[in-house]
């Protein structure tokens, strides 16, 4: 055999360069970590979206604008303005083409593409005070940076960029591939239909009082101390004005937001520019402000030190459109006509002190089970749950329902001023025979959390083991005639008890161990289905859940929320909070379970300690 | 640049390219321009300080070469004293005063002095004052053109981290007009290949262990801390030989052949064997310029005569050797940095090898009265391993953050050594399958090492195979460097070359 010179060797290493020069660009090009390609395998973009919006946003618009006609652009506060809502009072299919860390020239740059390349109805453009600090700055090249069709420069770079670009992008993409559930993660953190950020995690987290806020996001608590200067808003205030005349050109509707802005943030920039920056931006287009009011004063309308909640952007659109039902703190959203000048923003720096007890309420819940029929027994009866009742009474509360509750958090509805809600689980026959009349003698109200499947039931479903009976549903309607009790749901079939029911057991709403994930949901939503039926049976629909055990699931309680429910309970021996305007407060809220009988006072001590 | 960017391969190709289109005479001033060209990316304005000294050994030069023609009388021996004098003043003094003026100034209590320290300044000087004294010592003809010289101290490959040259060899080489050669590139590819094979692959995922005990050696057992200097060993050589392969083979592209820095240091069966193998241009510079002289300096003389009169037998022969030996050390040890680790590790050295030739003689019977010649396997591998502990030992001095810190650490290894601790491993923030790749790449470059070290020739066996083997080879490290430099990175952050800094 003849021998390989060494320029056969140089030309079959060249070739083999070549060769994995190509390899990685089909790899690159197939994993498409960010979109530049159109994801034409994966079509992940919520994971491309999540490395660089810029490019993925794009290029998810350039296959789906179809199914749009309205966008909202801006910095990452963007996202908080819920697109269901802002379809709902705009009447209009908006996208969400919030990108995080854009200046307004990115932002500029957007919607110019958008208006020449896409059909658009509305243009709401959302201005960050933060817009005035930084303007036109160069970033990262992979994950920061703009397609060329939307910034310019060379296309042929841009896509080169992409195709050797390092591999461990794409290889991170597969083995997320691999990790992805059902709820978001720092990976996906996009909602790609809606364009803006999957918040169904941190919208459905409990919150309560100030003091568990702040230790669970103690960036609040030490809030990072900063002095910046708006070097940018005169730039910041000339990109306004190029998207207001683009819109203008076009015939597009032009709506200017403010993000609301977290007390101690806004504390980072002087007073002077503050007012500048507002000022400037009433130069060159009316708008409406929701940047500084008693909201920046309370974190728990934050989800961290830059960004506001979706229900503080709900209240804001609730706000423009002067939706009366929906609870709006009176101070929050002015609308400034153009010239308006930033003289308005004094009511937050020289107003008042923040009254947070004006928007809060404490709300003790108290939970039974079955009520004894032994009156002699050392167990929870008759005669106790009635001096109970009359000590609650007499101490001056007034039982209130679910409803009550939800009705204050939404629509600012005011609850008396010592509210208490009176819950019963499992749904026992005791609670029709024994506490209803006692309740019906007191009229105090109360709410009965029953097993779908232990309905009219005395014996284990599967088993056949008896129990203590339940009431049926003839009963059940019976009691909701009667205005003082609520039916809601304690799962259908979530409450299993070992050695009662086969194994593997169901422990509330948490995922057995041998079941996967789509399975679980699978089950939950079944679930969630059965327990409507029965309840429509019964007149009501499941909007409350007790969580059997008290067991709470993060992804479990999201698929029941996806199913109606808007509260649910466990049993932590706590007072809740609630907060108008928050609906979060509904969430895993407490309960004092009374399973052996306490004096009356013992009982009020324990709500009131 | 560093040697594992983009930017570093792009660069090459191009100086490549542009170099073999040349017409053979100015071929030399492309390699000037793309070496200076290369400092300015990477040292920026401090090539003002490798000017300086460029210009100042030229000048020095010029002047040896004027009083060589002349009469060697005492005035002009005098003058030429005086002259390699004040030109290795002028250039060690920069030395000094960038590297450890910082330091002196805070000793007495001044500080805020802390100048950028320029890109390869100490082999860049070592390099230059060698050229002066070799003008001195008549071994190679004085050069004329300044920009030649310029080439000679500032030639890209070798600028970073050496290898440290010789004037006589390398400067005929770097001016040569050249022809395309094949062989010389094709070589010149597979060692830069085995270069970053080293670097990306080795050196820096051992580097994520090393750095995280070093950031806090008190924290850690014993076992883990001597897992992390056992690490820290790995890293070192792949580094450091990585860096130099890489250089070499970028020159050998060009047609310019560097000395040669390492030969199989971990096989060394002795301390003084392994100086010979590790770094062995710094060794060599050392030898040529500091011991030698050293040795044949009339005090040393004099000395010499002095303890061989009064001190029987053989330690009195060897004291001027030892005492020159500690020297050259300590010399070594300071040029790392300015710390009393360094100081401790060039003693170390020092004493142990010193120690060796004394007991040379007790070896030699003991081997006797036992029948093994120095030929025998167990016998070497025993002397390999002890090499390579006592090689371990003092690299706890050259990487822990102080000297308190490096005695306090192998205290902790050698009285609180327990296996069960070593699980700690994992803990540091390389994962487990990093582990493994980092230890098998490591043992692929020690069966490597091993089958030269029996003689066996590497790029020369591979191109006797057939055209398929050869192309695996070219595949499997592209292959590898790819995938597991690159790609299989971890989160950790790529790090330069250690010996940037020296």
């Amino acid at each position: 055999m003849k021998r390989l010179s060494s320029r056969g060797w140089l030309v079959m290493f060249l070739l083999t360069i070549l060769l994995l020069a190509f390899l990685l660009a089909a790899f690159n090009f197939v994993t498409d970590p960010f979109g530049a390609f159109g994801d034409r395998f994966f079509t992940w973009w919520s994971y491309d979206e999540t490395n660089n919006p810029r490019v993925a946003k794009l290029g998810y618009l350039d296959r789906h604008h179809g199914e749009y006609d309205s966008y909202i652009l801006g910095c990452s506060a963007t996202s908080s303005f819920p697109t269901e809502a802002l379809n709902r009072y705009f009447d209009a299919k908006f996208y969400n083409m919030i990108v995080y860390g854009a200046d307004m020239r990115d932002t500029e740059n957007f919607c110019r593409y958008i208006l020449d390349n896409y059909e658009a109805k509305n243009i709401v453009l959302n201005v960050y005070l933060g817009n005035g600090l930084s303007y036109g700055v160069e970033d990262d090249p992979l994950t920061l940076s703009m397609p060329a069709r939307a910034e310019g420069g060379s296309e042929l770079k841009y896509y080169l960029r992409y195709l050797f670009a390092n591999p461990k992008y794409g290889a991170a993409k597969l083995s997320a591939l691999r990790k992805d559930t059902y709820l978001q993660q720092d990976f996906d953190v996009f909602d790609e239909k809606t364009g803006a950020y999957d918040k169904e995690r941190r919208d459905l987290e409990h919150i309560g009082g100030m003091e568990s806020y702040l230790e669970a996001y103690p960036v609040f608590a030490q809030y990072p101390w900063a002095r910046y200067d708006l070097t940018e808003t005169e730039n910041t205030m000339k990109s306004v004005a190029a998207i207001r005349d683009m819109c203008a050109e076009k015939g597009v509707n032009f709506v200017v937001v403010t993000s609301p802005l977290y007390c101690d943030y806004a504390d980072y920039f002087p007073r002077e520019q503050v007012e500048e920056f507002y000022s400037a931006l009433a130069e060159v287009t009316p708008y409406w402000d929701f940047s500084l009011s008693s909201v920046s004063r309370d974190p728990r309308f934050f989800y961290d030190s830059t960004h506001f909640r979706n229900d503080a952007g709900r209240m804001a659109l609730a706000r423009m459109f002067g939706d009366g039902g929906v609870y709006v703190p009176e101070d929050f959203g002015v609308y400034v006509p153009r010239g308006g000048g930033a003289g308005h923003l004094s009511a937050y720096w020289d107003g008042p002190e923040l009254d947070r007890a004006a928007y809060t309420a404490k709300v003790p819940i108290i939970l039974y089970h079955d009520i004894d029929r032994d009156e002699t027994a050392a167990t929870m009866n008759g005669p106790w749950l009635r001096g109970q009742l009359t000590a609650l009474k007499e101490a001056g509360y007034t039982s209130v329902t679910f409803n009550d509750l939800y009705n204050y958090v939404m629509y600012g509805v005011e609850l008396p001023e010592k509210p208490v809600v009176i819950t019963f689980d499992d749904g026992y026959a005791s609670n029709y025979e024994l506490a209803w009349p006692i309740l019906k003698e007191l009229d105090m109200k109360a709410t009965i959390f029953v097993i779908g499947a232990s309905v009219g039931k005395d014996t284990y479903k599967d088993t056949g083991v008896p129990m203590n009976p339940h009431f049926t549903v003839e009963q059940a309607r019976e009691m909701i005639a009667s205005g003082l009790i609520s039916i809601q749901s304690h799962g259908y079939d979530l409450h299993e008890v070992e050695g009662r029911d086969p194994d593997p057991i169901r422990q509330g709403i948490l995922r057995r161990e041998d079941e996967t994930e789509e399975e679980y949901i699978k089950f939950l939503r079944s679930d969630a289905e059965k327990m409507r039926a029965l309840l429509s049976e019964m007149g009501t629909e499941p909007r409350v859940l007790a969580l059997p055990y008290g067991y709470p699931s993060e992804l479990g309680e999201a698929i029941m929320a996806e199913e109606g429910i808007r509260s649910t309970l466990t049993t932590e021996p706590v007072t809740n909070e609630l907060i108008k305007g928050l609906p979060q407060c509904l969430y895993d809220m407490g309960r004092y379970g009374i399973t052996s009988p306490i004096s009356p006072e013992e009982l009020i001590n324990m709500i009131e300690g | 640049m560093a040697f594992t960017s983009v930017s570093f391969i792009l660069f090459m190709a191009a100086v490549l390219a542009l170099y073999y289109l040349l017409p053979g005479k100015v071929q030399w001033l492309l390699l000037l321009a793309a070496s200076w060209g290369f400092y300015l990316v990477g040292g920026g304005w401090t090539i003002v300080y490798l000017l300086l000294t460029t210009l100042t050994v030229y000048l020095a030069g010029r002047a040896l070469g004027a009083l060589n023609s002349r009469k060697r009388t005492d005035k002009v021996k005098g003058l030429k004293k005086l002259t390699v004098l004040i030109a290795a003043l002028l250039c060690f003094g920069l030395l000094f005063v960038l590297k450890y003026g910082g330091y002196t100034l805070r000793l007495i209590g001044v500080k805020g002095f802390e100048p950028l320290l320029p890109l390869g300044i100490s082999f860049y000087i070592f390099q230059s004052v060698g050229y002066v004294i070799d003008c001195y010592r008549g071994k190679h003809p004085i050069e004329k053109n300044p920009l030649k010289l310029a080439l000679f101290t500032s030639f890209f490959p070798q600028m970073v981290q050496g290898p440290i040259g010789r004037c006589h060899e390398l400067l005929p080489q770097l001016t040569a007009p050249r022809r395309l050669n094949w062989d010389s590139l094709k070589y010149g590819i597979q060692l830069a290949m085995w270069g970053y094979f080293k670097k990306l692959i080795i050196a820096e995922r051992a580097a994520v262990i090393v750095d995280t005990v070093m950031a806090e050696p008190s924290a850690y057992p014993g076992a883990v801390t001597a897992a992390a200097v056992f690490f820290y060993c790995i890293q070192l050589y792949c580094d450091f030989s990585g860096g130099i392969d890489i250089a070499r083979g970028a020159a050998e592209m060009l047609g310019v052949e560097l000395a040669e820095n390492f030969r199989r240091p971990f096989y060394a069966v002795s301390l003084a064997d392994y100086w010979r193998r590790w770094h062995i241009t710094l060794g060599g510079w050392m030898r040529d310029y500091l011991f030698y002289p050293l040795t044949l300096s009339k005090p040393f003389i004099k000395l010499g005569k002095a303890t061989r009169s009064r001190i029987p037998g053989k330690l009195g022969k060897l004291i001027p050797a030892a005492l020159a030996t500690f020297t050259v050390y300590f010399v070594i040890g300071i040029w790392h940095g300015a710390s009393f680790r360094y100081i401790v590790f060039g003693l170390w050295n020092g004493v142990l090898i010193t120690a060796s030739f004394l007991l040379e003689g007790s070896y030699a019977a003991f081997r006797k009265r036992l029948r093994i010649t120095d030929k025998n396997l167990p016998w070497r591998i025993f002397r390999i391993l002890r090499t390579n502990l006592l090689v371990f030992v003092g690299r706890y001095l050259t990487r822990a953050p102080g000297l308190t810190a490096a005695l306090s650490m192998l205290w902790a290894t050698f009285t609180g050594f327990r296996l069960s601790d070593l699980g700690g491993v994992l803990d540091l923030g390389l994962a487990p399958s990093d582990i493994v790749i980092t230890l098998t790449a490591m043992a692929a470059v020690l069966a490597l090492e091993l089958y030269q070290e029996l003689g066996g020739h590497v790029r020369a066996g591979l191109e006797k195979r057939s055209w398929f083997i050869q192309w695996l080879g070219i595949l499997a490290p592209l292959t590898a460097i790819l995938i597991l430099g690159i790609l299989l990175r971890g989160d950790y952050i790529p790090s330069a070359f250690i010996y940037q800094q020296y």
